[in-house]
């Protein structure tokens, strides 16, 4: 076998373009933690901090897309290559998504008033969900910058276990809510963040299967958990 | 799709040489197939293998089965062979001392036939089949020395149309050719899918891409993969082939 | 560096131009009817030029089918083991001198004339004169033609034997008529070699004073017409030597001319 030639232009590009990728990841799993450190104690700085963060995810995104097209147009990648550059290409969208709703998190704190009554309470769930979503997130940008297909290929299982929570918490509150423990205006926006947090979730289930694709070329079907239930049940 | 041609343990000597050994691969009708890998890798003595070219050359010879239709091309006479599976060459080679009609007409002309409209409307048909008619309809009796170099290779995919092959071999017919001239016969491949079975050896991957449905893989001699074209340059199952395609050949 | 080789240029060129000058200036007042109307016996050298053209004539149609062929077969079929020995022999025998050739022709009559497979009266006579000018003709014309055929390109004979026209007609149509300039060239210098050639015919068409009678009879030649008419006493005939001199000059010059000519008009065509 001969031993791998460099192709110097197009390494240097992929170089770059990991290295990037790799401060998308974190700059994201950053933001999502600040937003759930910042919801938790009602620290409107923190959600300050989420803001800047979203803009530099966003920024950074675009210069991620402009790297991709010209490693595409001047190199005419194949193979792992190819794979890579598509797969980051995809992974910037879910990466600045989650950059997103860690930003509505970090605006829904600040619509929270600061001493809110019965505020941990309230939140039930949602931490258990945060802790649970942040872990996916973080082992899916982890797969991603070490090309780790294995420790990814069944994260949609966990993420079932997000959805339950997601359900839980609602039921929680839509009951608080009808016994008027909970302001309704007040209550909705804790379902928002967990729906958030779902939202969250689903992306970094994204983030691990395209990370398989990009590894091992294979696509796997997605079977959604609700269909799944459907096939036990059956 | 049928299996046009059939190879099964093909190994192909130049004297004591070895050039490719024990090659096993089915080329199916009327779709591209595409050989690519490094220089010396026998791509070219793997195809003049087909149309028992390869034994022209001096103590060159070839073991192994080749089947055309289920016939095996070592009983038929070679003539027949090179009759239904024509050739394409590198270098564009046009008879010099040959008008352009002469030389659309020579196969035709030196296998027998002396009608002279079915001379004219084999000539016509080739000419258009290869996407040249309109440019030398006017010139026919001009030597072949006038045209450009992509122009040379139309004509002589033209003659080799002429015979009325079932199979076109074309040996790097682009690589000394520009980007126009190249893409225009590319897209000439294209078209002749239709009516032929294309083999195509080239150097140049972007073009297997292109125009291959399939594509195979050579190195040293041996085949190392051969699958759809799409499969093999998103996810080729071999290291070496990912090695080669994406340039980190050392 | 240039004067010198120009210097050089002029001392070559000096003998070419005196022959040239020479024999046209002396040879031109021999040009008269006369000439060319009297044979040998009475002066005139009409026989000479008559059994020059009959001799090359016959020479070439034995010569140059067998020397294109021996071509053909060297450059088609000549790359193993007999066809390095085949060539070599035909290099050997372009080498040979021609007075040699003469008796070699002269004693392989003599010989079949005594196991009497053949008349003694062809040891002097046109059929021996061909049969030394053809052995000397052969191998050179076996070597042009093999050249010719050389010369073109391995990418021609593949493209016919590509679309199934098998070889035999591959050598005929396609690379006979591809080397016809080079093949033409060489057979018309062969001829203007032979042509020149003397020695050989003193010892096989020996000569005579009469024009052509016979292919078993002696015939002249204007080689052996210069010869002996310009060593006679008779200042008559030294002067018609000239004009021989000049008539074989003006035929190679022709000969030159014309294959050149016809270099150019078929590349012009191509």
């Amino acid at each position: 076998m001969p031993e791998a030639a460099e192709r110097k232009a197009l390494e240097s590009g992929l170089r770059r373009l990991n290295e990037n990728m790799a401060t998308l990841a974190e700059l994201s799993e950053l933001a999502i933690r600040k937003a759930i450190d910042g919801l938790r104690r009602l620290d409107p700085g923190v959600a300050d901090d989420v803001f800047t963060l979203d803009e530099e995810i966003y920024a950074l995104q675009l210069e991620i897309e402009s790297t991709c097209v010209d490693l595409l147009a001047l190199h005419a990648p194949v193979a792992r290559d190819l794979r890579t550059i598509t797969t980051s290409l995809k992974i910037t969208t879910d990466l600045d998504r989650i950059g997103r709703y860690a930003k509505d998190i970090a605006e829904l704190t600040l619509q929270f008033h600061a001493k809110e009554s019965d505020h941990a309470r309230n939140l039930g769930s949602i931490p258990q969900m945060a802790e649970m979503t942040i872990r996916l997130v973080d082992r899916a940008a982890r797969a991603f910058v070490e090309r780790d297909a294995e420790s990814v290929r069944h994260i949609e299982e966990e993420d079932d276990s997000v959805d339950l929570l997601h359900e839980q918490a609602f039921h929680e509150i839509i009951g608080r809510m009808k016994t008027g423990e909970l302001d309704a205006e007040v209550g909705a926006r804790y379902i928002l963040v967990s729906r958030y947090l779902e939202r969250i979730a689903d992306h970094a289930v994204n983030i691990g299967e395209r990370v398989v694709y990009m590894v091992t070329g294979e696509r796997a079907p997605r079977i959604r958990a609700a269909a799944r239930a459907k096939g036990d049940r059956a | 799709m049928a299996v046009k041609i059939h190879v099964e343990g093909l190994s192909a000597w130049y004297g004591a040489k070895k050039a490719i050994q024990d090659i096993g691969m089915d080329f199916a009708e009327h779709e591209v197939t595409a050989i690519i890998g490094p220089s010396g890798c026998g791509k070219s003595t793997l195809i003049r293998c087909l149309n028992r070219m390869h034994e022209t050359i001096p103590k060159a010879r070839a073991e192994g089965k080749v089947l055309l239709d289920g016939e095996d091309i070592y009983e038929l006479p070679a003539v027949t062979v090179r009759r239904r599976i024509g050739m394409v060459f590198q270098k564009a080679n046009p008879f010099p001392t040959m008008s352009i009609y002469d030389n659309v007409a020579a196969g035709l002309r030196l296998n027998g036939e002396r009608n002279r409209s079915k001379l004219d409307a084999g000539v016509l048909k080739s000419l258009k089949a290869a996407a040249l008619w309109d440019e030398v309809k006017d010139s026919l009796d001009k030597g072949g020395a006038g045209l450009s170099g992509g122009q040379q290779q139309r004509l002589c995919i033209a003659r080799a149309l002429a015979v009325e092959p079932e199979v076109l071999l074309m040996d790097e017919p682009c690589s000394a050719l520009d980007p126009i001239a190249t893409a225009k016969i590319e897209d000439l491949i294209f078209d002749l899918k239709k009516g032929y079975t294309v083999v195509i050896v080239t150097h140049n991957m972007q073009q297997a891409a292109r125009v291959a449905d399939k594509t195979a893989f050579l190195y040293l001699g041996k085949l190392v993969e051969f699958k759809n074209t799409r499969d093999l340059f998103e996810r080729p199952d071999q290291e070496l082939t990912e090695k080669y395609i994406t340039g980190r050949f050392g | 560096m240039s004067v010198a080789a120009l210097a050089c240029v002029a001392i070559a060129l000096i003998p070419l131009v005196s022959i040239l000058f020479e024999a046209g200036a002396r040879g031109l007042q021999s040009i008269q009817p006369g000439l060319f109307l009297f044979d040998t016996r009475d002066g005139g050298i009409g026989n000479s030029i008559q059994g020059t053209l009959i001799l090359v004539a016959l020479s070439s149609g034995v010569a140059l089918p067998v020397g294109i062929l021996t071509g053909v077969y060297l450059a088609e079929f000549g790359k193993g083991r007999v066809g390095t020995g085949v060539r070599f022999f035909v290099d050997v025998m372009t080498q040979i001198p021609s007075i040699v050739v003469g008796i070699f022709a002269y004693s392989l009559i003599l010989t079949l004339a005594f196991s009497g497979l053949v008349g003694t009266r062809l040891v002097f006579s046109t059929v021996a004169g061909v049969i030394a000018l053809a052995t000397i003709m052969i191998p050179f014309v076996a070597r042009t033609s093999e050249e010719a055929l050389r010369l073109v390109p391995i990418s021609t004979r593949e493209a016919a034997l590509a679309l199934g026209i098998p070889r035999h007609r591959t050598i005929l149509r396609v690379v006979l008529p591809s080397s016809a300039s080079g093949l033409i060239t060489g057979a018309l210098l062969g001829v203007a070699r032979v042509a020149g050639e003397t020695a050989p015919l003193l010892v096989t068409a020996l000569g005579s004073l009469y024009g052509f009678s016979g292919l078993d009879q002696p015939i002249e030649s204007l080689p052996h017409t210069i010869y002996t008419f310009g060593l006679s006493p008779s200042t008559a005939e030294n002067q018609a030597a000239w004009g021989a001199s000049l008539v074989l000059v003006l035929i190679m010059l022709t000969i030159s001319i014309v294959s050149r000519v016809i270099v150019r008009l078929r590349s012009v065509s191509e």
